[in-house]
């Protein structure tokens, strides 16, 4: 699979989480999960347009992905989202080298948005420190 | 015969061109350096906001050193605190001190944005990703 299939599986199993850790959540937090669902919803479409033009086929949604953890609270909700977006980051970092101009532009834009999502999310956690040196670095 | 001796006056009269091309990750380290340098001297007057500014200012120097690294340069890390080129607002405002700062991310991002832009494949992943801590850097100010 190339980088850029990779982030569209990413963006499919980030939308899909978004559903559970929605339901988790209220106020400011509930409003954020549902900008960030759009915001992965967006990007999604954009990388089958993206893919399809290049003559690629675009890997579909699954059915159901498994959490990797159960979210039974908004703790656990929490900290669904900082990891859905930590993993969403690595994904389209991963995908910089294979592009070039506007592409690289539009890939690095999608690795910007997670890592400011996963930093705001960090923020709802009480989680210290807000950020990361390396945003979508392997560890 | 005397217009090609005026073009040959013409190339060497020319001022020498310090740096034709710049390097990028010369300038994007010294530009991590410099936005350490303001997170620190930001510390140093307001203790304060250590909690708040010692990761972004801590994130601004192993960026210098990975992109000395993977430039071949001498690591920076050794190298005392650059005096901060931003002068930094005095009388102990820290709104004003934290909006300098969130200037001085978002320009930061910028260069960082470019550079990955116009980078080879080998140091794309790396400038993206000192341009995506950059952005949350700007988030934390916000």
């Amino acid at each position: 699979m190339t980088g850029l299939a990779a982030a569209l599986a990413a963006e499919h199993a980030a939308i899909f989480a978004y559903g559970p850790i929605g339901v988790r959540l209220d106020g400011a937090a509930r409003r954020e999960a549902r900008a960030a669902e759009e915001a992965h919803r967006s990007r999604r479409d954009a990388l089958v347009v993206l893919l399809s033009a290049e003559g690629a086929s675009p890997p579909p949604a699954e059915p159901a992905y498994a959490l990797p953890f159960p979210v039974t609270d908004r703790t656990s909700a929490l900290r669904l989202a900082i990891h859905i977006e930590e993993r969403t980051a690595a994904a389209w970092r991963a995908a910089l080298p294979e592009t070039t101009g506007d592409q690289r532009a539009q890939v690095l834009d999608g690795l910007i948005d997670c890592a400011v999502r996963a930093t705001r999310w960090r923020r709802f956690a009480g989680v210290a420190p807000l950020t990361v040196p390396f945003p979508g670095r392997p560890d | 015969m005397p217009t090609a001796a005026l073009a040959g006056c013409g190339l060497f009269d020319r001022e020498p061109d310090p740096s034709p091309t710049p390097d990028p990750l010369a300038e994007l380290i010294t530009g991590a350096l410099e936005l350490a340098a303001q997170h620190e001297a930001a510390i140093a007057a307001h203790p304060e906001l250590t909690s708040r500014l010692e990761p972004l200012a801590r994130a601004h120097r192993q960026h210098a050193a990975e992109l000395a690294r993977i430039s071949g340069t001498p690591t920076p890390s050794a190298t005392p605190a650059a005096t901060p080129t931003a002068a930094q607002p005095a009388g102990g405002d820290i709104q004003a001190l934290l909006a300098s700062l969130r200037e001085a991310e978002q320009a930061g991002q910028r260069a960082a944005v470019e550079a990955c832009r116009a980078a080879p494949a080998h140091h794309a992943a790396l400038l993206g990703s000192i341009a995506a801590a950059r952005a949350t850097h700007v988030e934390v100010l916000a």
